[in-house]
């Protein structure tokens, strides 16, 4: 059924895994771990980009009793955009919220079979520290949720949890964040005002400058501009294409035009399955499955 | 030049005919279903209005013949004397105030004899004796002025019932007049009170008292200028504080002459006096034989005091609890704990008070005697019923409100701030402390407001638990004061209203004390609601 293209999926000997050391130390699943193909381990930030970074093998998670993914596997790249597409209720969503345990908060949920793997640390591990793992994957909600503090608390909330109280430091990372969101220019001069008293697609960018504040490693992004409009849309997926310089970054969108016009990667789920994933160019103009073609050609969802 | 018509569309008449849209309303005395609806609810709405206000004009226009009532009272007590009387006793008052002081520093210094020194105890009676002396000749000093109180204390009182017993004539005369028995309203013999006259042997005193006063300062000056010596430094210092004390004292006798010779009956009492006395009073005193007072300040305090400590012990546990249930417990604990919490408002405030006299006040007292305890203010005490124990009594009827009130604030916040708290890698604890309860931190205002408005409108309970001591409780010991008892605003319209006589100066101090109640709790209730109002804003 999954029809995938993708040389690292073809050959699972292409993904390199980074932490392979790490995570033979942790207490991983003898099975997975030694089905694992051993490789070399390249240094994190010289990884190049194409290397998989988040491994996915066979996942499936419930809802309670209904299955909202079956046996997804999937190799996300370091350093690219991937997106995530199909219709409502595809399971596109979850599946973000898997990458750093957003799950956890609703009650009932689970991952009954499957791994996934961030520089081979499997992140479903009883020993892993959820609140490391979102301080390096981090992320931005379909609507903007700032917190009703100042535009400076905001973004220095992440940083402050983390113990940082000096002040130069403090600044010195709010404008960088800002700047890095684009958002420097227009809020210079109000950082004590209150985040809410933005626009919506300031507020988004705002969303945005928080999670890169803690320098993640990964960005994920469910649906970050479904309530904007053109022109703030426009403005994120333009910082988008600057932030893949330097984080990963995984998106789900409705918009096709957006998935085509910023992705790298595009993956189409339906009904909880991964249906196809491949070079975003190849999906939209050649896509191998006919109901990616019948998606994204607008005959269907 | 036809307008186009779709082709399946049937011909002109039928199809407006089949567009029934219209329809006939049923109307009953001139209003439809709809009107009928909207005069049901509207008038349900108005039905409160109007019972508020009658409740409100009610209260006013019984409590408003107090004022009235209260400078007549004042009046009599200027004009028969009683004031006159008052100043010569408020300083025999104050020295036996002085007097309690010594006898409380030779408990100390027998204390420390027969504790610290380990003497025995006719030893250290022994040792006690030259104090004893002092102390003795302290207290006599006083007896000439206490002799010419109790003297004047006579004719002001036969003045006063004089007065009384014609005030009762003439309302006898009235109402047979109403009636329409002239005769024996005639017969009714009424001589006004010639105060003038009647306070002669009054004003006449004064010499006897400024040869009493002479004497009295004579014999304390020579007492205090032979101080006994004391075993050790710190009772010294306690009674250097006292020969101060006293000093003090003596330099009030001038003014307390001066305001016997500046005294004069004839004098107005004004009308603003009449309220201060009621709003500033420190002393709610009735049915005396000497003179009522209608001061509302020790049952104001004494509501306050409680409602503080039940507060003090609320917050915490209703906010603590509702931060718990709503942020950390599971879904089992949640469905245990919250009925079992609202549960608790159910219980009859009666069971509580019972329940605090027979087992409460009991179990506190027991602990407080508890050697390990007595450095807690105020512990070990003996007084069954007091702020403390209802204080805790009162928490337990405020937490249900301030919980339910405080988790549904924190409901309110929106889940969007908690996952992005999170998604920042924030703790459950970092994401409560530091955003959910901010976020809903005027919600949890408002609801300990309405807990206090709960709290201090509760009348069961303090009237059973709180002791009924009408009086403010001592400061001086610091927080010791929870071990005192008092009485309450609620508390003493529950207990005396059924006493008093309709229409009398008490009965409206009592709807005074009413309205007072009433305009706190309405001030609280507002404060609250325009908290909540503020908060609602600034979420958005």
């Amino acid at each position: 059924m999954v029809t995938s293209r993708s040389a690292a999926m073809d050959s699972p000997a292409s993904a390199p895994v980074p932490g392979q050391a790490a995570s033979a130390a942790a207490p991983g699943r003898p099975l997975r771990t030694a089905v694992q193909p051993a490789s070399a381990a390249p240094a994190v930030a010289a990884a190049p980009a194409g290397a998989t970074l988040i491994d996915i093998r066979n996942l499936d998670f419930f809802y309670g009793e209904s299955q909202a993914l079956k046996d997804i596997s999937l190799a996300i790249e370091d350093h690219k955009v991937t997106a995530f597409i199909g219709p409502s209720g595809c399971g596109k969503s979850t599946l973000l919220r898997c990458l750093n345990r957003m799950n956890d908060l609703i009650e009932g949920t689970r991952v009954a079979r499957g791994t996934i793997k961030i520089h081979g640390v499997d992140i479903y591990q009883d020993d892993v520290d959820v609140i490391e793992l979102r301080k390096r994957v981090g992320m931005v909600f379909q609507k903007s949720n700032p917190f009703p503090k100042s535009i400076y608390e905001n973004i220095t909330y992440g940083l402050r949890l983390q113990g940082v109280k000096d002040k130069a430091r403090l600044d010195e990372i709010v404008e960088k964040a800002l700047r890095g969101a684009a958002l420097w220019d227009e809020v210079k001069d109000r950082l004590d005002a209150s985040g809410l008293g933005l626009s919506g697609g300031q507020q988004q960018r705002l969303c945005i400058a928080r999670a890169i504040a803690v320098e993640p490693e990964v960005i994920l992004m469910d649906e970050p501009c479904s309530a904007l409009d053109p022109v703030a849309t426009a403005k994120i997926e333009e910082l988008i294409q600057e932030l893949r310089t330097r984080y990963t970054i995984v998106i789900v969108t409705h918009n096709m035009q957006q998935a085509a016009r910023c992705s790298d990667r595009t993956a189409f789920f339906y009904l909880g399955k991964l249906i196809e994933y491949a070079d975003t160019r190849d999906i939209f103009t050649n896509p191998g499955n006919p109901q990616t073609e019948a998606y994204v050609s607008g005959r269907f969802g | 030049m036809n307008a186009p018509v779709p082709p399946a569309a049937a011909s002109g008449p039928d199809r407006a005919a089949a567009f029934a849209i219209r329809k006939k309303r049923v109307k009953l005395l001139g209003l439809t279903v709809d009107d009928c609806i909207k005069s049901f609810f509207g008038g349900n709405a108005l039905v409160s209005i109007v019972v508020l206000t009658l409740i409100t004009y009610f209260l006013v226009r019984e409590g408003a013949g107090f004022f009235g009532q209260n400078r007549q009272n004042l009046q009599v007590y200027r004009q028969a004397g009683l004031e006159y009387v008052d100043f010569i006793r408020v300083q025999a008052d104050d020295h036996t105030a002085l007097t309690r002081y010594l006898s409380d520093l030779r408990l100390r210094s027998l204390r420390h004899l027969t504790e610290t020194k380990g003497r025995s105890l006719d030893d250290a009676n022994a040792a006690l004796a030259p104090f004893d002396e002092f102390a003795g000749k302290f207290g006599d000093a006083v007896e000439p002025v206490r002799g010419i109180v109790s003297e004047l204390t006579e004719v002001a009182t036969a003045i006063k019932t004089k007065f009384i017993v014609n005030e009762d004539k003439k309302e006898e005369r009235r109402q047979l007049l109403a009636e329409g028995k002239k005769t024996e309203a005639d017969a009714v013999a009424i001589t006004p009170v010639d105060f003038a006259a009647e306070l002669k042997p009054l004003l006449g005193a004064l010499p006897a008292y400024k040869d009493a006063n002479r004497e009295f300062t004579a014999k304390l000056t020579a007492v205090l200028a032979a101080p006994p010596a004391l075993p050790a430094p710190e009772l010294e210092q306690r009674l250097q504080r006292f020969t101060a004390l006293a000093r003090d004292y003596l330099a009030t006798f001038p003014a307390v002459e001066r305001n016997l010779e500046a005294w004069d009956f004839r004098q107005p009492v004004p009308a603003t006096q009449s309220f201060t006395a009621f709003i500033f009073g420190r002393q709610w005193l009735t049915a005396s034989f000497w003179q009522d007072w209608y001061g509302i300040i020790p049952l104001f305090v004494g509501s306050l005091l409680v409602s503080l400590v039940a507060l003090t012990l609320a917050v915490p546990l209703g906010v603590g609890a509702a931060i718990y249930i709503n942020q950390i417990a599971s879904l089992r604990e949640q469905k245990l704990v919250k009925p079992a919490i609202e549960f608790i408002a159910a219980i009859p405030s009666v069971v509580l008070g019972f329940f605090g006299i027979a087992v409460l006040g009991q179990a506190l007292r027991l602990l407080s005697q508890q050697s390990w305890l007595s450095w807690v203010p105020g512990f070990p005490y003996s007084e069954r019923l007091n702020i403390l124990t209802a204080g805790c009594l009162l928490a337990l009827i405020a937490v249900p409100t301030i919980f339910t009130l405080a988790e549904d604030a924190l409901n309110n916040v929106p889940r969007a701030f908690k996952e992005a708290s999170f998604a920042l890698g924030a703790s459950r604890l970092q994401t409560t402390l530091k955003i959910i309860v901010p976020a809903s931190l005027s919600g949890i205002i408002s609801a300990v407001l309405l807990g206090l408005g709960r709290v201090i409108g509760e009348t069961m309970v303090v009237l059973l638990c709180a002791g009924n001591r009408i009086a403010i409780p001592d400061f001086t010991q610091g927080l010791a004061f929870v071990t005192e008892p008092v009485h309450t605003m609620t508390g003493i319209i529950a207990q005396e209203m059924g006493e008093v006589v309709r229409g009398s100066i008490h009965y409206r101090a009592l709807f005074m004390v009413g309205l007072v109640l009433f305009v706190v709790s309405l001030l609280i209730n507002f404060a609250a609601q325009k908290i909540v109002r503020r908060y609602r804003i600034s979420i958005g």
